[in-house]
C-alpha cells in the first residue's frame, strides 16, 4: 500500500475539480463509504496489532490531511464561485441622483427658538395672545387712547367685526398686549415673554404687512431700569454672538412704558457687510422702558407694591441683522429655493 | 422736524457744533435723523483759471493753469464751461471727493500731469448738476473756503419728534430742551410788543352751536398792510428748510408755526364776512383748501365760518378763498386753542397732514397764545406796516397749573442708580419746573406750561434721568429664581413650544421644509374656502389680503405653484401658524401639503405619493408627539377642502386632531399646474400638552420569549372601520396580543360592491413563557369568532 501514490493521486484531483460538484464527487471517491482511503482503513483489521498500529496512525494522518485539502478547496471554489457572480451585478455607480433640495427651518423659527432659550436662561416663561385683538388690549389698555397721535406711529390694520364695546377688532400692531392679559391673569411677579406675530398696514423692503415681535414683562417689587439695560444688553450679546457689544440706550416714547427708551447697537461696514459690535454708526434694534404706573392699574397691578419693565423687539429685523439678510418680504414668499439657501438644516435647528 | 443751525441760534447761545448738537438732540430722546453740514467743505478753496490750452491728445479736455492763492496747478479740465478768468471750487491731490466717492490722485490723463480739480455742483453733492464747473458770480479771493464762498455755513437739522413732545415742534422749544442739558443757554425772545392799538377789529367771533372744539381764540385786525415779499433774512430762513416763500403774511404765519411751533391763520379780511363763527359743518358741505384741494366734510367736522361759508377747518387748514394774496390790504389773525381730540380725528378721516394739524393734536402751551399774537402782531406791523387793532376774543383761556408731588427716592427705586435729591432738583429747574415745596424726601413740582405731556411723579422721573443721561444707568442683571425655573418647567406655552420644536424636526427629517405664510386670504380663497365673513380686513392694503385666513391650505398651493415654476417637481412644505374660525377663534395648527409629479427616472425609481403614504406620514407626525394614530376615532372627512374619498378625520372626543387628504379637484381647479397634492392639518392645540411634551412615553414589551405569528383573512363590510377591528383583535388578549399589523386590502368587482376583503398578521408573545402548540390555536380560533362576530365578518381562504 503506497499513501504517498494515494496522497498524489488525490492532491492531483482535488486541485483539478473545478466546482464544488466536481469536488464532491472526489470526496465521496476517497472518503465515502465505499472511498478509497475508507477501503484501506477498513482492510487494517486484518493486519496484525503491530502493523496496525503504524499503518493505522499513517492512513489516520492521510485522512485528515485530504479532508483539509478539501475544506480548503471547497472554500476557495466557494469564494470563486462568489466573486464569478458579483461581476454580473455591477451596477453604474456613476448614474447620477435626480436634484433634490435640502428641507430646512424658516430663520424666523430659529431666532424664536433662539429667543426662547436665551430668555429662559434668565427666567423668563413664555405666553401668549391672539393676533386679532380689542381695541382694549391693543391700545386702551396700554395707555393709547382714541384720537392719541401715537396710533398713528403704527398704521392698524382693523376688522370688520366688532367687539363687546362696539370697536372694530384690530389685527394687533404689536405683542404689547400680551403683558395686559398676562397682567390680568396673573399676580407679580410676572417674568414673560410673548412671541409672535404682529400686523401693521405697510409694505416695502423693510416693512411688511405681517412681522414677528418678541414682548418681554418683569414685574416684581423692584425690577429697575439698570435691570432692564442689562437684560437687554445680554440678550443681544448671545443673540448676535458679540461679547465685545457697543450700545447706545437713548430717550424714547412709547405710551405704555414711561421712562420709555431705544436701544441701538453700534455697527461698521467692513468689506460692504454690517459687522455689528464696534463702529461709529447706530442699529435701532428695540424699543423698551419702565411699565408705565398707568398701565399697571388698568391691571389691577398695586403700584406702591409693584414696577416692571417691559420691551419689544422685531425679531425679523434682528433675524435680518444676524444672518445679513436685506428684503423682508422674501421671508414670506413660501420661496423653497430662499429657504433652502438661509434656511437651517436639523442639525443647525 | 427740521431746523437750520443758525436758526437753533436764534433761541440759544452755544459754543457747540453741530455734531455735538445733535449728538445732543439724541440724547434728549429728540432723535436726530439727519445733519446736513457742509463744514468738512471749508477744504475746497475758490480758485481762479488763469490761462488755458487745448490738450495735445484729446478733443474735449483743456489744459488749465489754475491759482488757488498760493500756488499754481496744472488741472486737466473737462467741462465745457472752462474759460480765462473763471471762478471756481477747487480740490487738490489726496482730497475726497464726496459726489463721487473717491480719493483724488495726481496723475497723468493722456500724458499729460494733472494735479487737482475744478467742481461742479454734484461732485459737492450739492445738486445733480454736472453741466460744467462751479462757475462763481461774486468776486471772492482766491483761497476762500467753499463753504464760505458757496454760502454753505449753515448745517440742517432734521430730527424725530416723539407723540408726547409737541412742545418741541418749533425751534425755541428744541433750545428750551437743549439748554437743560447744559448745551448752551436759552436767549429771550426778542421783539416790541405794539402798543398803540387804535381801533376795535370790524370783524367779531360770535361762537354759537359750540362743540367744545375750541377752547380760546384770540384776533387782531390789521389795516392798510403792503403784502408783498418777505423780506431776505426771512425768505432765507423758509429756504433753508425747502419752503418756498408765498408773500410776507403767509410767511410769518409759517415762520411762527416752525420757530414758536405755535400755528396760527390770517384771513383776508376783504374776504370774508364780519361777524365769524365755530361751528359743525353741514353735512356734505364743501370748502377748497390752501392745498388746491376740495373737501367734503362732515358733520363732525369743527369749521370757522362767516355767515354764509365755512372759511377753514379748525386747526387743520385754511380755505383758499380767503387766503392772502399780494393784493391783500386789510388782515384777519386768528390764534386759537383747538381740541387736540376734535383736530386728530378730523385730521384722520380727511387724510389731512398740515403742520397745524400735526401741532394743534399734540397739545399746545397756552402761554404761547397771547405771546403768538404778539408776535406775529409785531412782524406783520414791520415788515407790512399798517395799523393794528385791538383784540377780539372768544372763549376763555383756562391756563391750570399742574402740580406734583414727588418723592426723590422714586428716582432710585425706578432707576436703580442714587442721585441726590439737590441733583434732582437742580435738573428740574433747567428745564423750568418751579420747585415749590421741599425738604430732603420730597417736594411739589409745578410742570411748565408747554410740558402738558408731564402729568404724574413717573413723568418726572423720566425728565431727570433724560437730563441726567441714558448713558449714566447702571446696567445689571437680575439673578433667576427657583420660581422662575419652576414657572418655566410648568408652563404650558413653553411645553407647546418644545413639542412645536420636536414636530419640526420630525418634518424636516422628513424631507419637508419650513415656511411661512401671511395670515391672511385673498378674496378668492375666502370664497372657496368659506372662511368666516367677519374675518374681513376694513382697510386692506390689497385683494390678496383681504381676510384673515381660516386655513392655510390656499397660501400653500400658491406656494406650490411659485416654487412649480421655479422649476420645482416634487414640493413638499409646512407651516406651524395660526388660523382663525371668527375673530375670537384662532387655532395654531400644522399645515402641509406635498405636490408630487409623477416620476419619470427610470432608474431612481419611487413609489407614486398617495393616501396611504399620507397617512403613513400623519402617523409619523402623530408618533412624534407621543401618541398612536390607531389609538383616534377615524372617520371621513366631511371638509370641502378634500377629495370625499380620499381624506380623514382623527378625533379625540369630540376634538378633532387631525385632518388629511388629497386635496378637493375643485380647488386644484385654480392651481391647474399642480397635479398630486395632498395636505395634512394636525390640530396640535387639542391633544393634551403634557402627554405631547414629554420625552417619551410609548412603551414597547420587550419579552426573550419566542413569537408567533398568524395571518387572518375576512370579508368585512365595505365601510367597515379597521381601526376599530384592530383595536377589539388587540383587546381580545392584551397579555398575548403584541401587535396586529394589517398588510392587505382586496375590494373587487368579484367580491360584490358591499365587501372587501382584509389581511392582518397577528403577533403573539408572552412575557413569561413560550407558548405551546394548544395555547396558540386556541386563541387563533378565539380570534376567527370573535371578529365573525362581532363585525358579521366572513372568515376568507
Amino acid at each position: 500500500m503506497d499513501i504517498k501514490k494515494v496522497l498524489n493521486e488525490v492532491t492531483k484531483e482535488i486541485e483539478q475539480s473545478s466546482s464544488q460538484q466536481e469536488l464532491q464527487n472526489v470526496k465521496v471517491a476517497y472518503l465515502g463509504k465505499k472511498g478509497k482511503i475508507t477501503e484501506l482503513l477498513k482492510s487494517l483489521k486484518d493486519l496484525s496489532l503491530e502493523e496496525k498500529k503504524s499503518s493505522g496512525s499513517k492512513l489516520n494522518l492521510l485522512r485528515i490531511e485530504v479532508e483539509n485539502l478539501i475544506k480548503n478547496k471547497f472554500n476557495d471554489l466557494k469564494i470563486e464561485e462568489i466573486n464569478s457572480k458579483l461581476k454580473n451585478e455591477y451596477l453604474d455607480i456613476s448614474f447620477p441622483p435626480p436634484n433634490s433640495i435640502a428641507s430646512m427651518a424658516h430663520p424666523i423659527s430659529k431666532t424664536f427658538d433662539e429667543v426662547i432659550t436665551i430668555f429662559g436662561s434668565m427666567g423668563y416663561s413664555v405666553a401668549e395672545g391672539p393676533d386679532i385683538e380689542t381695541d382694549f388690549f391693543n391700545f386702551s389698555a396700554l395707555n393709547i387712547p382714541e384720537n392719541h397721535p401715537a396710533r398713528e406711529m403704527q398704521d392698524t390694520f382693523y376688522i370688520d367685526d366688532k367687539d363687546k364695546e362696539g370697536k372694530p377688532y384690530v389685527l394687533r400692531t404689536h405683542t404689547s398686549p400680551v403683558q395686559i392679559r398676562t397682567l390680568l391673569n396673573q399676580k407679580p411677579p410676572v417674568k414673560i415673554i410673548a412671541p409672535g406675530r404682529t400686523y401693521r398696514c405697510d409694505s416695502d423692503s423693510t416693512h411688511s404687512p405681517m412681522f414677528h415681535q418678541v414682548e418681554g414683562l418683569f414685574v416684581n417689587e423692584n425690577a429697575n431700569m439698570g435691570d432692564l439695560k442689562g437684560t437687554l444688553i445680554e440678550f443681544c450679546k448671545q443673540f448676535f454672538n458679540v461679547q465685545n457689544l457697543k450700545v447706545r440706550f437713548r430717550p424714547s416714547y412709547f405710551p405704555f412704558t414711561e421712562p420709555s427708551a431705544e436701544m441701538d447697537i453700534a455697527y461698521e461696514i467692513v468689506n460692504n457687510k454690517i459687522q455689528l459690535g464696534q463702529g461709529d454708526r447706530w442699529l435701532e434694534i428695540l424699543g423698551c422702558g419702565m411699565v408705565n404706573p398707568i398701565v399697571l392699574e388698568n391691571c389691577n397691578v398695586d403700584t406702591n407694591i409693584y414696577q416692571g419693565f417691559a420691551f419689544g423687539v422685531g425679531l425679523d429685523r434682528i433675524t435680518m441683522l444676524k444672518y445679513g439678510l436685506t428684503d423682508i418680504r422674501s421671508f414670506f414668499s413660501g420661496n423653497l429655493n430662499w429657504i433652502a439657501s438661509n434656511g437651517f438644516t436639523i442639525g443647525d435647528f | 422736524m427740521k431746523f437750520s443751525y443758525s436758526w437753533l441760534c436764534d433761541h440759544l447761545e452755544t459754543d457747540k457744533n453741530a455734531n455735538e448738537i445733535g449728538e445732543a438732540l439724541t440724547n434728549l430722546g429728540l432723535e436726530l435723523e439727519s445733519l446736513i453740514d457742509y463744514s468738512e467743505y471749508s477744504k475746497f478753496v475758490v480758485a481762479t483759471i488763469k490761462d488755458f490750452r487745448k490738450h495735445p491728445n484729446a478733443d474735449r479736455l483743456n489744459i488749465c493753469k489754475v491759482d488757488d492763492g498760493t500756488n499754481t496747478y496744472q488741472v486737466i479740465c473737462g467741462a465745457n464751461n472752462v474759460k480765462k478768468g473763471l471762478k471756481g471750487i477747487f480740490a487738490k491731490d489726496g482730497m475726497y471727493i464726496p459726489g463721487t466717492q473717491i480719493n483724488l490722485k495726481k496723475g497723468k490723463i493722456r500724458g499729460e500731469i494733472s494735479e487737482g480739480m475744478l467742481l461742479s455742483e454734484r461732485e459737492l453733492n450739492l445738486s445733480d448738476d454736472h453741466e460744467g464747473i462751479i462757475e462763481l458770480l461774486d468776486d471772492f479771493q482766491n483761497g476762500t473756503s467753499a463753504v464760505e464762498a458757496l454760502k454753505l455755513n449753515d448745517p440742517i437739522f432734521e430730527i424725530g419728534i416723539t407723540p408726547n413732545r409737541g412742545d418741541c415742534l418749533g425751534v425755541r422749544g428744541v433750545a428750551r430742551d437743549l439748554s437743560a442739558k447744559g448745551v448752551g443757554k436759552l436767549k429771550p425772545l426778542n421783539f416790541k410788543k405794539i402798543n398803540q392799538l387804535e381801533f376795535a377789529s370790524p370783524i367779531i367771533w360770535n361762537i354759537n352751536n359750540d362743540d367744545n372744539s375750541c377752547e380760546y381764540v384770540v384776533s387782531r385786525y390789521f389795516k392798510n398792510v403792503n403784502n408783498s415779499k418777505s423780506p431776505e433774512w426771512l425768505q432765507k430762513k423758509l429756504i433753508s428748510l425747502g419752503l418756498r416763500p408765498i408773500n410776507a403774511l403767509v410767511d410769518i404765519t409759517n415762520y411762527i408755526t416752525i420757530d414758536l411751533g405755535r400755528p396760527l391763520h390770517v384771513f383776508d379780511a376783504d374776504k370774508i364776512g364780519k361777524k365769524l363763527n365755530m361751528r359743525l359743518a353741514n353735512a356734505n358741505e364743501r370748502i377748497l383748501a390752501l392745498d388746491n384741494k376740495e373737501y367734503t366734510l362732515d358733520k363732525n367736522t369743527t369749521v370757522i365760518a362767516d355767515e354764509d361759508n365755512a372759511l377753514a377747518i379748525a386747526g387743520i387748514i385754511g380755505g383758499d378763498y380767503s387766503g392772502c394774496t399780494d393784493d391783500t390790504k386789510n388782515v384777519f389773525l386768528e390764534v386759537a386753542l383747538f381740541n387736540p381730540n376734535s383736530v386728530a380725528q378730523t385730521g384722520r378721516i380727511l387724510g389731512i397732514n398740515s403742520d397745524a394739524r400735526y401741532r394743534f393734536e399734540r397739545g399746545l402751551d397756552k402761554n404761547m397764545v397771547i405771546e403768538g399774537l404778539e408776535y406775529a402782531s409785531y412782524l406783520i406791523n414791520k415788515i407790512c406796516g399798517g395799523l393794528v387793532s385791538k383784540n377780539i376774543e372768544a372763549g376763555k383761556l383756562d391756563n391750570i397749573e399742574h402740580k406734583i408731588n414727588y418723592k426723590f427716592d422714586y428716582f432710585n427705586k425706578t432707576i436703580g442708580l442714587e442721585l441726590d435729591p439737590q441733583k434732582q432738583i437742580k435738573i428740574l429747574k433747567d428745564l423750568k419746573f418751579q420747585i415749590n415745596k421741599s425738604n430732603e424726601k420730597e417736594c411739589e413740582v409745578l410742570v411748565p406750561s408747554w410740558r402738558n405731556d408731564v402729568k404724574n411723579k413717573i413723568d418726572i422721573v423720566e425728565e431727570i434721568i433724560r437730563i441726567y443721561g441714558y448713558e449714566n444707568i447702571k446696567q445689571s442683571v437680575p439673578t433667576v429664581s427657583i420660581d422662575e425655573i419652576d414657572k418655566i418647567d410648568n408652563s404650558s406655552t413653553n411645553k407647546k413650544y418644545k413639542s412645536i420644536k420636536k414636530l419640526k424636526k420630525t418634518l424636516i427629517s422628513n424631507g419637508i421644509s419650513e415656511v411661512i405664510t401671511f395670515s391672511f386670504h385673498s378674496i378668492r380663497a375666502q370664497e372657496i374656502l368659506k372662511g368666516d365673513k367677519s374675518l374681513k380686513i376694513s382697510n386692506a392694503i390689497s385683494d390678496d389680503q383681504s381676510y384673515m385666513r381660516n386655513s392655510m391650505i390656499f397660501n400653500h398651493l400658491e406656494s406650490a405653484e411659485l416654487n412649480f415654476k421655479k422649476g420645482f417637481k416634487n414640493i413638499q412644505l409646512f407651516e406651524i401658524g395660526p388660523i382663525y374660525n371668527s375673530p375670537q377663534s384662532q387655532e395654531n395648527i400644522l399645515s402641509l401639503l406635498i405636490s408630487t409629479e409623477e416620476n419619470t427616472n427610470s432608474i431612481y425609481k419611487s413609489e407614486e405619493f398617495n393616501f396611504y403614504s399620507l397617512t403613513e406620514l400623519t402617523s409619523i407626525l402623530i408618533s412624534s408627539l407621543n401618541f398612536d394614530i390607531k389609538q383616534f376615532n377615524i372617520s371621513r372627512s366631511t371638509s370641502n377642502t378634500y377629495h370625499p374619498g380620499q381624506s380623514a378625520e382623527l378625533f379625540m372626543g369630540k376634538k378633532l386632531i387631525a385632518r388629511y387628504g388629497k386635496v378637493h379637484p375643485l380647488i386644484m381647479e385654480e392651481f391647474s399646474k399642480l397635479k398630486n397634492c395632498y395636505a395634512i392639518e394636525l390640530f396640535f392645540e387639542n391633544l393634551p400638552i403634557d402627554s405631547i411634551s414629554r420625552a417619551n412615553s410609548i412603551n414597547i414589551l420587550d419579552s426573550q420569549f419566542q413569537f408567533s405569528e398568524k395571518d387572518f383573512s375576512f370579508l368585512f363590510e365595505k365601510e367597515q372601520n379597521l381601526y376599530e377591528v384592530q383595536r377589539y383583535v388587540k383587546g381580545l388578549d392584551k397579555n398575548l396580543i403584541k401587535n396586529v399589523e394589517f398588510f392587505d386590502l382586496y375590494a373587487a368587482k368579484d367580491l360584490g360592491d358591499d365587501s372587501k376583503s382584509v389581511t392582518f398578521r397577528v403577533t403573539i408573545q408572552s412575557k413569561e413563557k413560550t407558548l405551546e402548540e394548544k395555547d396558540l390555536e386556541q386563541l387563533h380560533k378565539n380570534i376567527l369568532e370573535k371578529v365573525t362576530n362581532k363585525f358579521k365578518a366572513k372568515i376568507r381562504g
